[in-house]
């Protein structure tokens, strides 16, 4: 019902006229759906069904033969694998910190790069060049060296007298270096909200302006409710990335989750499972698992989704 | 901006030595210079904060440049921005470190890999989005749930499968598992993201169309399609740039040194247990970026207004 | 979740659809194992043409210089044998493994491949590797040339698995102009570990905490094993079990927080970094410690990245405890189509004289005797150094342990943790040892 409703009005009239309406639209809908059914099906479904298949076995990489065991990998996650809650501990702070802090940087930097001046292409581009270094695996030389003993960080630390922490290869902070890391990439959610600002059509501003309506009530009333399908998409999204996260903690952590463990984002043992202990039915267990809640998750997100997104789409809105 | 507030009436036609100012008027008159000088003070202070901010983010980016010209015994202890020993070798050295490929053909390979992406990207999610938020048809729903239920399942359990499959396939060895899935509409993101620009689109236009005779194809074509340049701009970029850095599946499927792509480029400088070449890879690496920097900044003048400046209204 | 569809209608096509689609899915799900099991054939009949056109892949791991070396070691042996082709699959170290295991259970491993004392059992006894046993036995694989220990190393379950591509012995690098500048010995062979943090506790008071002594070993599993075979136990039980006691790891971990007491090593945060074995990391080179542990012969990369000149000497303690390790693996696939010639290039890699002289000591030591002959005068100083070093220890060496079981890699991992608790406080060595021994041994029976 609630995802219903986030892909647009289309509620079934029970009257004839509305079925056959949509009956009408129906072909035209599964051809312009036909090639994401064909990939669906030819590429992700059978590699996602066999993976839950596997969840129920215990296959190992490179394994000969292995046998049906039922529930028994869910049982052994639940039961008796500490680092399997300690992983989902720190995913769960991961995300419940870096997700709403990058979003609120991209949001607030998207407006204020909104206008076209000249220049503000460069400026964009150079806000968004953290994303584009983000991605390669010189970030974490980069961030390493900035957040150790002795980096620029504790350098401008020093300026104002404090002393610094070994941040980055220290179990108490290396996470939050992690986080750091993330919410640095806010270009990223930047570039979709200024192309949501570009949506709010002008005519909306100037009517309220000549109503004389100030900034503020302009962003509440106009910004906000126009932009909100876009907000939603980046909090989704960047919701289910952030619990996703894999190559940062990967490439800062060189592969170990470390310090003991700080950093032990749920993909980082989900990984470590499958290609280090070759237990690739667990990792087939830890993947469902984290998909039904990452997926309970989405779905919460998607109902209260109705109560404050505005799409111009829906009739009567 | 929009919203001084017009206030004084217009000059009287008459000549004659003009009036000498009511106290009325000198007031409206110096509210308007502080209002300009307010407006003033917040584009500065705009601009400071900007340049305040950007001096932060960018910093890091910095550091990665200067690195990129120290001396490999300086690369390690020197932690300042600027080297001690200017080093631009690092820049040809990074470019022939494989004896048999200079780093120039990972280049060519990204871009002709991600360019590819682009585009098949952009058209398949594009479609698939326009069935999802404007078509209705039987199990649409169910449809969009499993598309975004593709969004949650960590991919390093997919790989193996995945990899049996295509091979099956016979496409083991060539660029085809990179793009074909990519033609497919497999990147729900992209998919997802369009829906939502195309759900702020007002209705009424599709009505138009409708009533001048338009199907559902015409609908896309003259309508949704023009109108969701930013969704299709926010999508080329994106795709450009995940490509470019995108590690695992590019090291799985391409086979030969001389079909490597730069994320397993960049990694060559890094064999642990093996050769210190920081130097040549942060060389390499703020190459790397310049394409994608330039890719991102033509493409996002593209994002201009969307529905003011087609007309369709009225 | 569906907007409320009509139900119960047989002549919708989409049902039929539905129908259809689980058919096929249950046809690949029940095809999808078969192609996941490697199911190529074991002894495939070789058509007899001595001459066919054979073209092999060969897969491995490591840098340009290496990339270059194997490159013309393959391109020499098509001289010798036109017939024979190779398609070159070279990579940095990262993702290697997760390639390669993809590629095997997708059933296309390539012809030949670089494996390492980490990934050897894992991958010979999931049945991956080629039985070597009999090329060994009729000497097509020549190891007359060859420390016996060398070619043991490389058995897994009574089988060849590998043959070792070079060897390497766990070696200690120290920095030569840091001693000399604060009035040291430089470390020898055969020094006892307690001399050794005594070098480091006196190289920080010198120096005044500008190089904070040694580094901290206790993650270093090499340095557990070396500690535990002077006491004349071992890592590993013969028939690859954990063998290791919880109150030796406690001990091994309580000499370093002595160590640390006395500071004669570095703080935690500094062995964090380098106790991922990265080149660039090591606190030799970094100038915060005067000397590190790796492998004998880094030397060479190492001196590259410091302008102080570096030696490298034994770990500390009974040189007993060390041994000729096979450093890599040249190993050949089961399902490949043409083993013969397999073994016939390994042989030619590991033993050929114009090969060896093309490689170099870039792998490691030549395994073969003879070859480290012909290559000693192309060395380098540092490389001249490394190979000094293990002459000198060859006599000295301990009997070869054999291969690590399943699970090495993970008890190496394991055993980072648990040190890095220790120097950070976190837990005491008690503890950390019993954690440890508790995961290290579900890694290994697993």
């Amino acid at each position: 019902m609630a995802v219903s409703a986030a892909v647009g009005p289309g509620r079934a009239g029970s009257t004839g006229k509305a079925r056959r309406a949509r009956w009408r639209e129906g072909p035209a809908g599964y051809v312009f759906l036909s090639p994401f059914l064909l990939g669906f099906m030819g590429i992700t479904a059978i590699p996602m069904l066999y993976s839950l298949y596997l969840s129920f076995t215990n296959y190992e990489l490179l394994g000969q033969t292995y046998d049906w065991v039922g529930l028994r990998n869910y049982r052994e996650l639940f039961t008796n694998d500490p680092q399997f809650w300690h992983a989902v501990q720190v995913t769960v702070l991961f995300a419940f910190v870096a997700v709403p802090l990058k979003l609120a940087a991209a949001l607030g930097v998207a407006m204020l790069l909104n206008r076209e001046r000249r220049g503000t292409g460069v400026l964009r581009g150079l806000f968004y060049l953290p994303s584009l270094i983000g991605g390669s695996v010189a970030v974490a030389i980069i961030w390493r060296a900035m957040f150790d003993r002795t980096g620029a960080f504790n350098s401008l630390l020093a300026v104002f007298g404090v002393e610094g922490k070994p941040w980055v290869n220290d179990p108490d902070w290396a996470l939050e270096t992690l986080m750091l890391l993330a919410i640095w990439q806010f270009g990223a959610p930047m570039v979709i909200f200024l192309a949501g600002l570009k949506q709010v059509p002008t005519e909306l501003y100037e009517a309220a302006a000549v109503d004389g309506a100030g900034p503020w009530r302009r962003f509440r009333n106009i910004t906000l409710p126009m932009l909100s399908p876009v907000i939603f998409f980046n909090l989704v999204l960047e919701t289910i990335n952030g619990f996703q996260g894999f190559t940062s903690a990967f490439v800062l952590s060189d592969g170990t989750g470390g310090p003991t463990d700080s950093t032990l984002m749920y993909s980082l043992r989900l990984y470590d499972q499958a290609f280090t202990e070759y237990k690739m039915a667990y990792a087939s267990a830890m993947a469902w698992v984290f998909l039904l809640a990452i997926g309970l998750l989405t779905v919460l997100l998607f109902s209260t989704g109705r109560l404050w997104v505005h799409y111009a789409d829906e009739e009567g809105a | 901006m929009a919203g001084q507030a017009l206030s004084s009436p217009p000059a009287p036609a008459e000549a004659g030595p003009p009036p000498r100012r009511t106290v009325r008027e000198q007031a409206i008159a110096h509210a308007r210079r502080r209002r300009r000088r307010a407006a003033a003070v917040r584009s500065v202070v705009r601009l400071v904060v900007i340049l305040a901010i950007l001096a932060v983010v960018l910093y890091p980016a910095l550091w990665m440049v200067g690195t990129s010209f120290k001396a490999p015994d300086e690369v390690n202890s020197n932690r300042g921005l600027i080297p001690e020993q200017f080093w631009p070798a690092n820049y040809p050295d990074g470019w022939t470190a494989l004896p048999s490929v200079t780093f120039g053909r990972f280049f060519v390979n990204s871009a002709v890999i991600a360019l590819a992406t682009v585009v098949a990207n952009c058209f398949s999610c594009l479609v698939a989005a326009y069935a999802f938020a404007r078509l209705r048809f039987p199990l649409r729903g169910m449809w969009f749930a499993i598309m975004i239920a593709t969004l949650l399942l960590p991919s390093h359990v997919l790989l193996v499968p995945q990899y049996v499959l295509f091979n099956y396939f016979g496409w083991i060895n060539t660029p085809l598992p990179l793009i074909v899935p990519k033609l497919l509409a497999t990147e729900a993101f992209f998919i997802f993201l369009m829906v939502q620009f195309m759900r702020g689109i007002p209705r009424e236009l599709d009505e138009a169309a409708k009533i001048d005779g338009c199907s559902a194809y015409g609908i896309f074509w003259h309508v949704i399609l023009p109108l969701s340049r930013p969704a299709l701009v926010t999508t080329a970029i994106f795709s450009f740039i995940w490509t470019w850095n995108d590690f695992l599946t590019q090291l799985v499927y391409l086979s030969g040194v001389e079909n490597y792509t730069i994320p397993v480029g960049l990694r060559m400088f890094q064999d642990s247990g093996g050769e210190n070449q920081i130097g040549p890879m942060f060389a390499m690496a703020v190459l790397s970026l310049l394409p994608v920097f330039l890719f991102f900044v033509a493409f996002q003048r593209l994002l201009v207004q969307g529905i003011n400046t087609t007309g369709l209204k009225g | 979740m569906s907007p409320g569809t009509p139900h119960a209608d047989p002549a919708r096509p989409a049902h039929r659809h539905r129908t259809r689609y689980l058919a096929l899915l249950t046809a690949a799900a029940v095809a999808l194992p078969l192609g996941l099991t490697a199911c190529g054939g074991d002894d495939d009949k070789q058509s007899a043409d001595p001459n066919r056109k054979i073209e092999l892949q060969v897969f491995w791991w490591g840098g340009p210089a290496r990339a270059e070396n194997t490159q013309k070691v393959l391109d020499l042996y098509t001289q010798k044998h036109p017939n024979v082709t190779f398609k070159i699959e070279q990579q940095p170290n990262a993702g290697y493994f997760d390639k390669l295991a993809t590629r095997a259970a997708g059933g296309n491993a390539p012809d030949i491949f670089q494996l390492d004392d980490g990934s050897l059992a894992e991958y010979a006894k999931r049945n991956v590797t080629l039985d070597l046993t009999k090329y060994v036995k009729n000497n097509k694989i020549d190891t007359k040339d060859i420390p016996k220990g060398l070619i043991d190393y490389g058995v897994v379950d009574g089988k060849n698995a590998g043959i070792a591509a070079a060897q390497n012995t766990p070696g200690m690098i120290y920095d030569k102009t840091v001693a000399q500048q604060y009035g040291l010995e430089e470390p020898k062979v055969g020094w006892s570990w307690e001399q050794m943090i005594a070098w480091g506790e006196q190289l920080s008071q010198k120096s005044g905490g500008q190089v904070q002594g040694i580094m901290d070993p206790s993650a270093d599993y090499k340095a557990l094993w070396l500690w535990l075979r002077q006491q004349d136990k071992e890592l590993y039980t013969p028939d690859g079990k954990v063998a290791v006691s919880t109150e030796d790891v406690t001990r091994w971990f309580e000499l370093w927080v002595d160590a640390r007491k006395r500071k004669a090593t570095p703080t935690a945060d500094l062995i964090h970094t380098a106790n991922t074995g990265d080149v660039s990391k090591q606190l030799v080179v970094t100038k915060q410690a005067g000397a590190s542990f790796l492998w004998s012969n880094q030397l060479a990369e190492l001196q590259k990245s410091t302008k102080n000149t570096l030696g490298v000497s034994a770990y500390p303690g009974d040189p007993k405890g060390q041994f000729a390790r096979a450093s890599l693996y040249w190993a050949g696939s089961r399902t490949t189509k043409e083993p013969d010639t397999v073994a016939d290039v390994i042989n030619f890699i590991v033993n050929d004289p114009d090969a060896a002289k093309i490689q170099g000591v870039e792998r490691g030591l030549p395994s073969n005797l003879k070859n480290r002959e012909i290559v000693a005068p192309t060395l380098s100083a540092p490389e001249k150094a490394t190979v000094a070093l293990e002459s000198e220890l060859n006599s000295k060496f301990g009997k070869a342990p054999p291969v690590p079981p399943k699970g090495h890699v993970k008890l190496r991992s394991e055993l980072i943790t648990a040190a890095e608790t220790v120097q950070y406080g976190k837990a005491t060595p008690q503890q950390a040892a019993e954690d440890f021994l508790a995961k290290a041994k579900a890694a290994v029976s697993g």
